[in-house]
């Protein structure tokens, strides 16, 4: 076996493709291939990194499927979405790792935030609208769909009959609540932080208070990709996670979100994206601190765990965005790339974590990825 | 007559082909500017066939519809099964993207696209490409410049220039590109 250093060194482990571009959608949780490219993480394991803002995450989704972009921080919903063609074209896709976990957040327009702190019970707050509610999301398969009907359905509001979900880009959506337009929405910061900094609504939820430490964007790439360039993809997983390890720091998380402020990267003031990078959220709404973004933790934050990916298939089946026939757990283990982030994190020194995690959900249901069959059936409610 | 709807929500004249596309004969629907008008819209009017800019950030707001509305128009862009690949690959290389509705014929949505087509050339595009690979290379020869000029006066090892950079860099919360311009240009200044 090659130690990391004789690694290097070997020609056969050079990168057969040294350009590397790399598709983000404007969000603080980019903030691992915004270090790695302003910081040129990449040079030393011969890669050069190009960040490619997109519009939308379906513009991610085609360009990692032309080609014109090689890998993408992505919503880890989106991997599986174009996986099943779920709504739009298919590809065999990868996931590399994980980048990020937790770092999204629920915000309710004002008056629904006044009716839930009111009356303590979601379904009466909405009801007091008088009208069918409407919340936004940020991509159908995507985490925050997710995330916000999990949330509604552990507080007995069904998200496909009780209320009307709808997509709008993340930089849009504070505009939309704003205008009367939401009743309110699932979405990364700074997005959430906005809101609130335009009193255009109130966090009501933290996304790590509906599955602890749940993971969130992914180095996203497709499967052709990894078979074709396997050294290029290990150079890229090892660049990114030397990345994270740097975002540990928490001097490190402030210097990042001047970093992110900029135009060309999320475009919204440094004192809005600080804060929630931080981890720091209003004491008296949130008494037990939530957990924060995480992009490292030791390296438990990274590892591509299939069961992870699982979940989504099983709350894809309880929305009926997928049904039949189908191998759910062959399709995670093929999307991910754990062998190959195994030889990357051995060569940046990265402790992989154990294959099995347990978390018990905001319903108090718990999921460890060992039996999604009766993890499913365990919902009452469902499509 | 297909109905079609134009989404205009980005620099890109997508409205011009309003004219264009009328005078072949399709149904032109109102236009749509924001990704929050658009649900509405597509359930209401039930437009054939939606044409977007690549580029717009409402096409997150149509993929939902798709996915939640069997009848609600579908992506089609270079994947397309039955389309004529290379028409449609030419006209997302152009900046347009086009949504139908499932079944409909390519032979109908070609004549939609050939328009779309010769109003966005993708020239555009590609000098954009090429000027951003040039600056990626400048960049790169930059960093070198600045490490070697390091290594030659101040005797470092190229690690140890590269990790001063670096520092640097994060000290001053500038592009590590940046401050290699700075020094190489300081360089030059005192000769």
């Amino acid at each position: 076996m090659n130690t990391p250093k004789a690694a290097l060194n070997s020609a056969s482990q050079q990168p057969e493709k040294t350009h590397i571009r790399l598709g983000f959608v404007a969000l603080s949780d980019v903030a691992p291939l915004a270090v790695a490219k302003i910081l040129e993480f990449g040079h030393s394991h011969g890669l050069t990194l190009e960040l490619c803002r997109q519009p939308s995450w379906a513009a991610v989704r085609d360009k990692l499927l032309s080609g014109e972009i090689d890998a993408a921080h992505a919503l880890y919903g989106l991997v599986y979405g174009v996986q099943l063609g779920i709504g739009g074209p298919q590809g065999d896709m990868a996931v590399l790792m994980v980048l990020n976990r937790n770092g999204q957040a629920i915000t309710l327009s004002n008056p629904l935030a006044d009716a839930l702190s009111k009356s303590g019970n979601l379904k009466e707050a909405l009801a007091s609208l008088g009208r069918p509610p409407v919340f936004a999301q940020t991509f159908p398969t995507g985490t925050h769909a997710m995330w916000l009907y999990y949330w509604l359905a552990a507080l007995g509001v069904h998200p496909l009959r009780d209320i009307r979900s709808i997509v709008i880009p993340p930089p849009q959506m504070v505009d939309a609540l704003a205008e009367g337009q939401l009743d309110g929405f699932c979405v990364g910061e700074p997005w959430n932080a906005v809101a609130e900094a335009r009193h255009a609504g109130r966090t009501v939820a933290i996304t790590s208070q509906i599955w602890p430490d749940h993971p969130e964007k992914v180095l996203a790439s497709r499967r052709d990709f990894v078979a074709l360039y396997p050294n290029t993809a290990r150079a890229l997983v090892q660049t990114m996670l030397e990345a994270c390890r740097w975002l540990d720091d928490p001097a490190h998380r402030a210097d990042i979100s001047t970093w992110l402020a900029a135009p060309e990267l999320v475009g919204v003031p440094q004192e809005l994206i600080a804060p929630r990078l931080l981890g720091e959220y209003d004491t008296a709404r949130f008494p037990v601190r939530p957990l924060p973004v995480s992009f490292f933790d030791k390296g438990a934050v990274n590892y591509p765990r299939p069961s992870d990916g699982l979940w989504f298939l099983t709350q894809y089946r309880r929305w009926g965005l997928l049904n039949g026939d189908h191998d759910d757990a062959a399709i995670a283990s093929a999307i991910s790339q754990t062998a190959l982030y195994r030889e990357a994190a051995a060569l940046a020194d990265v402790r992989v974590p154990d294959e099995i995690r347990a978390d018990v959900l905001v319903d108090g249901h718990v999921w460890d990825g060992q039996d999604p069959a009766s993890y499913l059936d365990g919902f009452a409610m469902r499509a | 007559m297909l109905r079609v709807l134009l989404v205009t929500d980005t620099d890109k004249p997508i409205g011009d082909l309003r004219q264009a596309l009328a005078r072949l004969g399709y149904d032109m629907l109102a236009e749509v500017a924001t990704p929050a008008a658009l649900p509405k819209v597509v359930e209401e009017q039930r437009p054939d066939v939606v044409i977007i800019d690549t580029e717009s950030p409402s096409r997150d707001t149509l993929e939902q519809l798709a996915v939640m509305n069997e009848t609600a128009p579908r992506p089609v862009l270079m994947f397309s099964n039955d389309g004529d690949q290379q028409l449609i690959h030419a006209a997302v290389g152009a900046g347009v993207s086009a949504y139908l509705v499932e079944g409909l014929e390519a032979a109908r949505l070609a004549p939609i696209l050939e328009v779309a087509l010769a109003r966005f050339a993708r020239d555009e595009q590609l000098r954009k490409r090429l000027a951003d690979a040039e600056n990626e290379l400048a960049d790169r020869k930059l960093i070198d410049r600045a490490k070697r000029l390091l290594m030659d006066r101040r005797k470092m090892t190229e690690p140890e220039a590269y990790a001063m950079l670096r520092k640097r860099a994060m000290d001053e919360g500038m592009k590590l590109a940046e401050v290699a311009r700075q020094l190489v240009s300081m360089v030059d200044l005192l000769g």
